[in-house]
């Protein structure tokens, strides 16, 4: 697991953000794992293939989902985690994913990505590679974003 | 479902037989082939198609002509244009004469076959053109492959998923499509059905010991299996997109929603004697 190609989707993520209305994110913490990740409430799940392969998993709890979902949209209160605050958790899982295959194509790497896919619940398990994967904390205004990413060159 | 009859006019053998090779795999049905205009008219009544395919040049009337002695006898005739040439005057007097839809050659198969599949059903939109165009191929491929690599036969049902949401109890594979359109592909199904299923994929009997692990790899790899295969059926029949599947990434749990309103999608189920295996299939809006 190459570190190079871990750090475009953190950049992702410190630069997106902001353009949103939040804070700059400071990176909290870095694992190395092997074993599933564990669903902290939402999941979201975008693929990738071209000339690297992998997923990357944005993986919150529904309070930061909300959190996240009502800053985006201009400071609505989210009380529940609807339909349209879990549009926004996606189309930011979206942009983050589209930042970071720019900047892997500055890395000389092209990159599709797929559709995200939204997974709420708590405790399941997620597997995204047979072998490590990287996991980032990422914290915004004191909530926590793990951002789980696998990719096979 | 029915197959959609297609009567194809045109002067040009390599120009009907193009149309009919792209309309092969299909469920449209190339049910008469004219070389001009008289020997349309002639087809067309005794044919009774549900679409024509009109070439513009023929040698004894243009398309604009033939159109309209085709109209004389079925006002509610269903016809698209394919010409060389595509400008303005022509679109005119072409819908003028009652053509519905103009098509630019050479012509794409994707191009072709959404353009008859909106003419012959004026209400329906992307929703008819995933189903038929994608959807329907996801689903022969979850059959064929349910053969294939588990050994079972199972009997498939095909639904819109208004709302976009799947519950999933034990396990499910998301696979990312990537290309034209995106999308993404979940293959779940309960535990039960997950060790039955994995057994029978690697040759087991109902007591050898299989662990979690494998079991849901097992699902993963079927999954990834099953998207390929349909992206490529897919690749085939429109050889002008290119769609790829991104590597599976498998949630495993309880009361676990898969929520994506913003796709059209649809829920495959394969009744098998296994159990219920599910696919839901959901693309990007937007053709």
């Amino acid at each position: 697991m190459d570190v190079k190609l871990v750090n475009p989707f953190i950049d992702a993520f410190t630069t997106v953000l902001p353009q949103m209305g939040f804070p700059t994110p400071q990176r909290t913490g870095m694992t190395v794992n092997q074993q599933n990740a564990v669903s902290q409430g939402v999941a979201v799940i975008v693929g990738f293939t071209k000339e690297i392969r992998g997923n990357v998993v944005y993986n919150m709890s529904e309070e930061t989902a909300k959190f996240i979902a009502s800053t985006m949209m201009m400071g609505m209160p989210v009380e529940s985690f609807d339909e349209m605050a879990q549009s926004a958790i996606s189309e930011m899982s979206n942009m983050l994913t589209a930042n970071a295959a720019t900047n892997l194509t500055a890395l000389g790497l092209e990159v599709d990505i797929s559709t995200p896919s939204l997974t709420v619940g708590s405790d399941f398990q997620i597997k995204i590679s047979n072998e490590q994967y990287l996991s980032v904390i990422m914290d915004v205004s004191g909530h926590q974003v793990e951002i789980d990413i696998a990719v096979k060159q | 479902m029915e197959k959609v009859k297609v009567m194809v006019v045109d002067d040009s053998r390599i120009s009907r037989m193009m149309v009919s090779s792209m309309l092969a795999k299909t469920n449209f049905e190339v049910c008469a082939m004219a070389e001009n205009s008289a020997e349309a008219v002639a087809l067309y009544a005794k044919t009774k198609p549900d679409v024509v395919t009109m070439d513009m040049n023929l040698p004894d009337a243009d398309g604009i002509e033939c159109t309209r002695r085709i109209h004389a006898i079925d006002p509610k005739a269903k016809i698209v244009m394919i010409s060389a040439m595509k400008d303005a005057k022509l679109i005119m007097q072409g819908r003028m004469a009652g053509i519905g839809s103009f098509l630019q050659k050479p012509v794409s198969t994707n191009e072709l076959i959404d353009t008859l599949m909106i003419m012959c059903n004026e209400n329906v939109g992307a929703v008819a053109v995933y189903r038929e165009s994608y959807v329907t191929t996801f689903a022969k491929v979850l059959q064929q492959s349910l053969l294939s690599i588990f050994g079972i036969k199972s009997e498939i049902e095909i639904s819109q998923n208004e709302d976009s949401v799947v519950r999933v109890n034990g396990v499910a594979a998301v696979i990312g499509i990537v290309g034209e359109p995106k999308g993404r592909v979940a293959l779940y199904m309960d535990s039960d059905t997950m060790y039955s299923l994995s057994r029978a994929m690697l040759g087991m009997d109902p007591q050898d010991d299989l662990s979690a692990d494998e079991a849901e790899a097992a699902i993963e790899e079927a999954g990834n299996i099953i998207a390929g295969r349909a992206v490529s059926r897919v690749n085939d029949v429109f050889k002008d997109k290119e769609m790829r599947i991104t590597p599976p990434g498998t949630v495993i749990g309880t009361d676990i929603i898969l929520s994506n309103p913003e796709l059209i999608s649809f829920n495959v189920i394969a009744k098998t004697s296994y159990g219920d295996v599910h696919m839901s299939v959901g693309f990007a809006r937007g053709v």
